[in-house]
């Protein structure tokens, strides 16, 4: 669990501790252009997106959140993982390398969502795409000062701050950046690209500042802390609740489509008009429509809206815990905004929480 | 946890040069009708390689174009002689396509996955096996490896149920099985025809026939979906213990590697923890039965 | 098949704007390569000459008149594979729209005094006059799916027609929801595959490509009602395209 709140001693600025001004970090970003695909927060009709970015005035840094995550970056909504020809049979040509590519602006629960993502395919069976393309991406990830909106719930989940899993991470001071090194790569990056400065004291009093200052605008939204959730779950198979999202829930997928933790997939071939040739695609699936779990002959092992309710939120709540040592839900809350009926992780988790506090099911 | 032996070389632990995604190639060097929807594939892999799978694991496999599914080695290790055998249903795009191959084609193979049978563990004991419909594809790869170190184990009793007798699949070996003094085989059809003369009902309708030393006893079973709760019954009710009890359990599959999410029971992927449970390990799982 | 070993196959039109065989044709264009796998033997949008020996017919527009159900019959007998093309074929159509009017007045609308003069009846999807096996649904026709299509058959496979909700792609092209714009859509009914083109160009889907198999109409309701819609409303949208669907519905149910 991250401290509520941190305070960076003057030991550390030694380490890591950098400063970039505005300007500075311009043309850093600038300096990135020719060299590195770059990747940020862009306005997006009333949104933001994360997209390739041509020019530095393209970039937002202070969005409040996107609609799809920084995830499609490593994961897209459809690649191709081989071509193939069927005379003969066989892969005949493994897909395009990954060109070097920097994200910027990423939030720190999408953060922890991508090191949950980079445990999952890098543990057990290595996926080399997902991989490949991480291994060719830098992170320069951005604290969040105050809240995105009224629906995430990060500072609950522990995920309001990142220790970890950045190449350089952001502290917004105003007219600078405080930048903490978190690896060797980020720091080769700043060496080779910008001209940045050793924070002095006065600096790292303001970062301390700021840093404490943010804390109190996020509020808590969860009943129970958080480390009580997998056990909530655990005993929350049998819940009324599931039957009641269940009616209500469209099966329409969205909620786990701008998921940032959830990676599950389909997988095709597709066939040119040649009829000789193809490639086998992946796409993203989700567990909420309603064939995920139907075989051949037509079972479907979670036929009905109410068991893959269950599913997902089991999924967020205990099983991606359980296998892969991450919570399955960083608190981005971009499932809440995409549903329309309402169905939310903090109303399920406090109801679940409820209902075992009063013995109501 | 089983090794999962190797080809493509699959291996748990990381090998980051290779795609666990890009299926190698056989070739198809024998094709057996065996009813009007099921064929029996012999697959040969490149320069002689045996396939070194344990019984109840499954490969991934590929036409190319169609697509790609899971299915279960039929044949026994002791019998794998640089082939092996694949039992297919057409139901579908990928099993259709297969059935539409010719001898000295390609297809394109992933695994051996999962968790296959640890029949060490059942040497010196009696072994019930109730395989129901397509479930004896599975079932035949390790009935085969005992009844290839027969003197390893005590009784061997397979109780078997198709819907109909045109349905029963490895009809010779059936014969073959039944001719055996060392195997106790019994058939049963849900629908009997004019020239079926045996037992008429579900599988576990067999049960009552049987009489079993239950503390020495494994049972084993794979089929249809709605089987598993009623075999399940009579098992318990012959007093076999829950950690001697065995399941192959199907799933949608996609990935096969623990990836895609598909075939997941509860918390567990069914493609790398199973396809084979012991039933003491999965019957907390609301999703498993 | 023709001697040249390429599957033949030909196009019908029966009631409809013929939006769908011009998307057909666009498509042609862009993949002249069609035309190695297959030999069209019948398509009056785009030649004259006629042969009767096709496997693949596609049939574009709806039902409309009783006098089509012979035509229609003749080509499920020749077909080994027919597939409905388009709203009109597939759904009814806009055209089905007529059926929530008495038919009298509709034919006095369109046909003026002549009215009359015309059999007409209400039009319907052609699955209900012949069986249909598949269908490429929207208004018009996506032409990747319809290319996606012909090539699945000619593999041997279930062409690859979504049946999961638009909301997939529109989300996966990472738009905008039109709810959050204060516009209403009825992506979350509605089958995907036209890659939820109108809500990437800011309009409401109106459910052309027909709904899933499983649409939770309940809640989509209610979602239509909290967006401030009418019952009015909510009925005349979700029967633009899917009136006879809709009607079919209501008689299910009792
Ligand atoms: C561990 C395991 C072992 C199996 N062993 C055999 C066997 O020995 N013989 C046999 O005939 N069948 C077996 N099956 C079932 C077989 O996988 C399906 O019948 C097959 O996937 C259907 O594919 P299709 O393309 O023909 O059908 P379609 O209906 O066109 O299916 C499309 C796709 O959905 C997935 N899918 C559909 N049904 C299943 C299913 N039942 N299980 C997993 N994925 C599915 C596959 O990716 C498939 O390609 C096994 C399934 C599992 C999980
Ligand atoms: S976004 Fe809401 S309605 Fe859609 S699948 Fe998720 S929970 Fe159901
Ligand atoms: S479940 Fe919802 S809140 Fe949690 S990580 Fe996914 S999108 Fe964000
Ligand atoms: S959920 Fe929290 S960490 Fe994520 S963007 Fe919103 S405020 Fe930042
Ligand atoms: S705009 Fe329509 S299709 Fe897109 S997410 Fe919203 S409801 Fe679904
Ligand atoms: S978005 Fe809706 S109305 Fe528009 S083409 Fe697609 S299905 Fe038809
Ligand atoms: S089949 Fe993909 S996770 Fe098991």
């Amino acid at each position: 669990m991250a401290p509520l709140y941190y305070s960076i001693t003057t030991e550390e600025q030694n380490v890591s501790l950098t400063i970039l001004s505005k300007s500075a970090f311009q043309e850093f970003v600038a300096r990135l252009l020719p060299h590195y695909r770059v990747v940020g927060p862009v306005p997006h009709d009333i949104g933001y997106s994360f997209e390739e970015i041509q020019d530095v005035t393209e970039l937002r840094m202070e969005y409040p959140t996107t609609i799809l995550p920084p995830k499609k970056w490593f994961l897209p909504p459809k690649e191709t993982l081989f071509k193939f020809t069927r005379k003969n049979g066989g892969v005949i040509q493994d897909p395009p390398e990954t060109p070097p590519t920097v994200i910027l602006g990423v939030h720190t629960c999408d953060l922890h969502a991508i090191q949950l993502l980079d445990t999952v395919f890098s543990s057990g069976q290595y996926d080399v795409h997902y991989m490949g393309r991480r291994k060719k991406t830098l992170i320069i990830s951005i604290e969040c000062l105050s809240p995105c909106d009224e629906h995430s719930f990060c500072k609950d989940m522990g995920t309001l701050t990142a220790d970890e899993g950045y190449d350089l991470h952001l502290t917004d001071l105003g007219d600078s950046y405080a930048i903490d090194v978190g690896t060797q790569a980020g720091a080769d990056l700043l060496q080779n690209y910008s001209s940045s400065s050793v924070a002095t004291k006065e600096e790292i009093q303001k970062l301390n500042a700021v840093i404490n200052a943010k804390w109190p605008k996020f509020s808590y939204r969860l009943d129970f802390d958080v480390s009580e959730l997998s056990s909530i779950m655990e005993l929350s198979m049998k819940s009324p609740l599931w039957e009641e999202l269940g009616n209500r829930c469209l099966a329409c997928a969205s909620c786990t489509n701008v998921c940032p933790t959830c990676f599950c997939f389909d997988v095709k071939d597709e066939v040119e008009l040649d009829l000789v040739t193809g490639q086998r695609v992946r796409n993203w699936d989700s567990c909420q429509l309603d064939d995920f779990a139907t075989v051949a002959g037509g079972h479907n092992f979670r036929a009905s809206r109410a068991l893959r309710q269950r599913h997902r939120f089991m999924r967020k709540g205990k099983y991606i815990l359980d296998a892969h040592k991450h919570l399955g839900c960083v608190g981005c809350g971009r499932c809440a905004r995409a549903c329309l009926v309402n169905i939310t992780p903090v109303s399920t988790f406090n109801e679940l929480y409820r209902q075992q506090e009063t013995g109501s099911h | 946890m089983v090794t999962i032996a190797s080809y493509p070389q699959m291996q748990t632990g990381t090998i980051m040069d290779r795609d666990i995604y890009a299926p190698g190639l056989g070739t198809i060097v024998n094709i057996r009708p065996l009813t009007s929807l099921e064929k029996v594939f012999t697959i040969q892999l490149p320069e002689g390689q045996s396939l070194g799978h344990r019984p109840g694991q499954f490969m991934e496999v590929s036409v190319f174009g169609i697509g790609e599914a899971p299915i279960s080695i039929s044949s026994s290790p002791s019998r794998s002689n640089g082939t092996f055998e694949l039992c297919a249903r057409k139901v579908g795009d990928v099993t259709t396509a297969l059935h539409n191959l010719k001898v000295g084609d390609k297809v394109g193979l992933r695994g051996p996955f999962g968790r296959g049978f640890p029949y060490e563990n059942f040497r010196g004991k009696d072994i019930l096996f109730a395989p129901g419909g397509l479930g004896l594809a599975p079932l035949r790869s390790l009935i085969n490896q005992v009844l290839d170190e027969r003197n390893l184990y005590g009784r061997v009793i397979i109780l078997y149920g198709a819907r109909n007798p045109g349905e029963l699949l490895f009809k010779d070996e059936l014969k073959a099985w039944s001719e055996r003094d060392d195997v106790e085989l019994m058939l049963t059809v849900d629908r009997g025809d004019e020239a079926w003369t045996g037992n008429v009902g579900v599988i576990t309708t067999l049960f009552k026939f049987i009489s079993i030393y239950p503390r020495n006893t494994v049972a084993i079973t794979c089929g249809p979906p709605v089987m598993y709760r009623f075999v399940l019954m009579e098992f318990i009710g012959k007093g076999i213990s829950e950690g001697n009890i065995y399941l192959s359990l199907e799933r949608k599959m996609k990935c096969g590697v623990g990836k895609c999410g598909h075939c997941q029971i509860n918390n567990i992927y069914a493609c790398q923890s199973g396809p084979v449970f012991p039933y003491k390990e999965i019957k907390g799982l609301e999703e498993a039965l | 098949m023709s001697s040249n070993g390429k599957p033949k196959i030909a196009f019908f039109d029966f009631t409809s704007c013929e939006g769908c065989q011009l998307t057909v044709i666009d498509s042609l264009q862009d993949h002249p390569e069609l035309l190695n796998v297959v030999e069209i033997v019948q398509f009056r949008e785009a030649m004259t000459e006629k042969g009767e020996d096709y496997q693949i017919a596609f049939v574009e527009g709806s039902c409309s008149r009783a006098s089509d159900e012979p035509r229609l019959k003749k080509i499920r007998q020749q077909a080994a594979i027919v597939v409905a093309l388009g709203a009109c074929a597939h759904l009814g159509g806009v055209n089905a729209l007529k059926a929530l009017h008495p038919l009298d007045e509709v034919r006095k609308y369109v046909y003026g005094d002549k009215a009359d003069w015309y059999e007409t009846y209400d039009a319907r999807p052609i699955s209900a006059v012949i069986d249909v096996d598949y269908a490429i649904p929207g208004c018009p026709i996506d032409r990747n799916e319809f290319i996606s299509v012909v090539k699945a058959l000619l593999l041997g496979k279930k062409p690859p027609i979504p049946d999961y909700p638009l909301c997939v792609e529109c989300k996966l092209k990472g738009n905008v929801c039109l709810y959050t714009k204060g516009q209403v859509c009825l992506g979350p009914v509605t089958r995907a595959g036209c890659g939820a083109i109108c809500p990437s160009f800011g309009a409401s889907c109106e459910a052309c490509r027909g709904f899933i198999t499983n649409p939770n109409d309940n809640s989509m309701r209610e979602v239509l009602i909290e967006a401030g819609l009418t019952v009015e409303d909510i009925t005349s949208i979700y029967t633009m395209f899917t009136t006879y669907q809709v009607r079919e519905k209501i008689q299910q149910k009792g």
